[in-house]
């Protein structure tokens, strides 16, 4: 703690045009605090943020020999970095810079009561000016950041993400955990929109990966542990060959998805000739014909949408995945759309609840329906039954777009449009903390403005392991996680806020009641002289203050914002209340 | 219960062009029919491709009240031929009912 009688601060009280100064008398405010102990100039702008009263302000800090600022002006959300810079700028520690907020916390608020908002205008310096005598100088903590990622997932997301990378001079490291490349795309051949052959694809994608020197694949690996902290992770993983670290300065997690199973008798599945959209497309990619369970052509085909998707939460049936696949509509309209090509004669029957069809894949849908196939609409409420008579498979369905008629179609085969589930990778989440959503897709921290982010520095989220997603989509947002790698790693270093938590350790007692609470695992165990103790890892923890009350000993501080400063601002307000 | 048989579409096909597979179940055709023939074009196109011959039948008086106006056909927004089919249908009820 820095003694009161060093404190040289300085006091600016801003008009904000008129936004300010229309209801609380700004001079007045200035005058009222120019005595406290520690002021040794108050004055009034018209606008602070101007940049004339930034160099009036920079001049008094340099012939008054200023170590502290109080700025009495709008929310600290709009200017606190302009003024930590302007500080910065004339020699005084930006975290020696106090904001009061005048402006949403005093004259807006309080329009009608002139006297009454001046009055609260002067508690609140009052209360700035006490914290600020409190304040030390802090420095920003410098991580110095290693320009090598971890992509988890070897995928066509994980593959592009390395490719990117490696074209930005990042070096990379591909974990994947089967023995092969390019994740579901690999088994398929022909892909909507254009037609592309998946396997052709992935065989380009992984050209393209053998040319890189700065590219290394590891397959049939996991990862099996994590230390270090944004810019600076170590990863350890296992392959067949043993174990290894891995040092990274951020990680892209594309562990993609994983196909609904559809449990036995749902929707008739374990009958012959009931198999699911994916399994039929691989087969077909593999080359082989359209048949029936025991090999005959198939004339009439049954599609069974919605399979383990947007279902409702039931007393019997509490865990279900509520969200829309997204992809299923498509990649069926589309399938059929390929059949019908193929075999002329067949005729096809897609069963649905609602076709989400969504942008430019429309089109499908309409070929689909002008190519000749049959949708029909069913209520969640009264699904599809699928049934068999001797080797003959009889789909039941009310149709409501016809008065809801019963409908039954014999059907050689039936196709259940199953959905995209996460992966199963409860170890994974649980190494390196990855947030998820309730159906159990990586999550975002902004799915609008920071889509690719996650609340963890460092570890970022693309492809389908974050959203059911389409493999265009699931490149932009491989792309956007390899700009924000970049961002991250190529300056070389990122500094990060000193606000953060610190262990007085004459205090502490080791109980370890702050242990649990911190959402970014910040907090660890130690020995200090012998005594159990916690410490906080500076770069993990990000000051949001939810250890401190926690802890009996009053043993905990988040630098910036400590007990004393609180106390101090909080007695000043009281102060003035009482008076 | 009803049971889905693509023979009748293929043999309506057969005195004409149909392309009523193609509906989406918008609604347009029967907002706008000034007729107001609820069940025509798009229940009765339907049952026709669902093969549901009996209610075909129910409805040949409405096939054939159909005053060919286009009304439906110039808005329909999948581009469903409306009043072709209607005349198709009528071809085929021609031959099937009348033997005409
Ligand atoms: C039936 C169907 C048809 C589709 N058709 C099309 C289409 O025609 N066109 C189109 O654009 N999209 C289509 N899609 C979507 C497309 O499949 C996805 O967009 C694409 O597969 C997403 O790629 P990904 O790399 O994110 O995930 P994935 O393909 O699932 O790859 C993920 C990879 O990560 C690996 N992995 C998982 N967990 C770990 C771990 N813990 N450690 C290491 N590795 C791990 C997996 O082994 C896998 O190799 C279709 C989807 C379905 C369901
Ligand atoms: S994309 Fe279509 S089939 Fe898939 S879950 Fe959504 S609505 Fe159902
Ligand atoms: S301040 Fe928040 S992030 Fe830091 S150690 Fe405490 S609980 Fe964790
Ligand atoms: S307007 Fe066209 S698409 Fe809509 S219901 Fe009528 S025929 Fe079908």
């Amino acid at each position: 703690m820095k003694p009161e009688t060093q404190s040289r601060i300085g006091i600016y009280v801003c008009h904000c045009g008129g936004n300010i100064s229309d209801y609380v008398d700004v001079a007045q405010v200035a005058a009222a605090v120019a005595q406290e102990p520690g002021v040794t100039i108050s004055r009034t702008h018209m606008f602070t943020c101007s940049d004339a009263a930034q160099q009036e302000i920079i001049k008094d800090i340099q012939e008054q020999k200023l170590n502290g600022l109080v700025i009495a002006s709008c929310s600290p959300k709009l200017h606190m970095y302009t003024f930590r810079a302007m500080a910065e700028r004339a020699g005084v520690n930006p975290y020696q810079y106090v904001q009061v907020n005048l402006r949403e916390q005093d004259s807006w608020a309080h329009t009608h009561h002139r006297d009454e908002a001046t009055r609260k205008g002067i508690a609140l310096v009052k209360a700035g000016i006490a914290k600020s005598r409190l304040s030390e100088p802090l420095v920003p903590l410098r991580v110095n950041t290693k320009p090598r990622v971890l992509v988890v997932g070897g995928g066509v997301t994980g593959l592009k993400t390395a490719l990117a990378l490696s074209d930005l001079g990042i070096a990379v490291d591909v974990v994947e955990r089967s023995e092969r490349l390019g994740g579901w795309v690999a088994d398929w051949k022909k892909l909507y929109p254009t037609g592309q052959d998946g396997q052709a694809l992935v065989a380009e994608l992984e050209q393209a990966l053998a040319q890189r020197a700065n590219i290394k694949v590891h397959t049939q690996a996991k990862v099996t542990g994590r230390s270090g902290n944004l810019g600076d992770f170590t990863i350890r993983i296992r392959t067949p060959q043993g174990e290894q670290d891995l040092n990274v300065g951020a990680l892209v997690m594309a562990t993609g998805f994983a196909a609904y199973a559809p449990l036995p008798q749902e929707f008739g599945f374990g009958l012959p000739g009931v198999v699911t959209l994916p399994e039929l497309k691989k087969s077909l990619s593999r080359g082989e014909p359209l048949q029936t369970s025991d090999g005959r052509p198939v004339k009439t085909l049954a599609f069974i949408y919605c399979v383990g998707s947007r279902q409702k939460k039931t007393a019997a049936q509490p865990q279900v995945n509520t969200h829309c696949s997204r992809t299923c509509c498509t990649a069926a309209a589309h399938l059929g759309l390929n059949l019908t090509g193929a075999y002329p004669a067949l005729r096809q029957y897609h069963l649905y609840r609602d076709v989400r069809t969504y942008g430019k894949h429309e089109l499908i849908f309409g070929e689909n329906r002008e190519k000749g196939a049959v949708y029909v609409r069913f209520d969640e409420k009264e699904p599809p039954v699928v049934s068999t008579e001797g080797a003959q498979l009889r789909v039941k369905v009310k149709d409501t777009l016809t008065r809801r008629e019963e409908l039954e179609i014999a059907a050689d085969l039936v196709v259940l449009v199953t959905g995209m589930l996460p992966r199963e990778n409860a170890e994974l989440i649980n190494i390196l903390k990855v947030p998820v959503d309730r159906n159990g897709f990586f999550k975002e921290i902004h799915p609008k403005l920071r889509p690719v982010e996650t609340v963890m520095d460092g570890l970022f989220i693309a492809g389908a392991a974050q959203s059911p997603r389409l493999i265009g989509e699931a490149v932009s947002s491989a792309l956007a996680a390899v700009s924000k790698c970049g961002a991250l790693l190529k300056k070389g270093y990122v500094d990060l806020e000193p606000m953060i938590a610190v262990v007085k350790t004459d205090k502490c007692t080791g109980c370890n009641a702050c242990l649990g609470v911190c959402p970014y695992q910040a907090i660890e165990k130690t020995v200090c002289d012998g005594r159990d103790q916690v410490t906080v890892i500076p770069f993990s923890c990000k000051g949001c203050g939810a250890c401190v009350p926690l802890c009996p000993e009053n043993a905990l501080d988040v630098k910036g914002y400590t007990d004393e400063q609180m106390t101090a601002a909080i007695t000043a307000l009281a102060q003035e209340a009482a008076v | 219960m009803t049971r889905v048989n693509a023979e009748l579409l293929k043999t309506v096909e057969a005195s004409g062009e149909f392309n009523a597979v193609a509906c989406m179940n918008c609604g347009t055709c029967t907002a706008l029919c000034p007729l107001g023939l609820t069940n025509l074009p798009r229940e009765i196109f339907r049952d026709v491709v669902l093969g549901l011959e009996e209610k075909v039948l129910a409805n040949v008086e409405t096939v054939f009240s159909c005053l060919l106006c286009r009304m439906c056909q110039v808005n329909c927004p999948a581009e469903v031929k409306i009043a072709d089919n209607v005349r198709t249908l009528r071809v085929h009820l021609n031959k099937t009912l009348h033997h005409l």
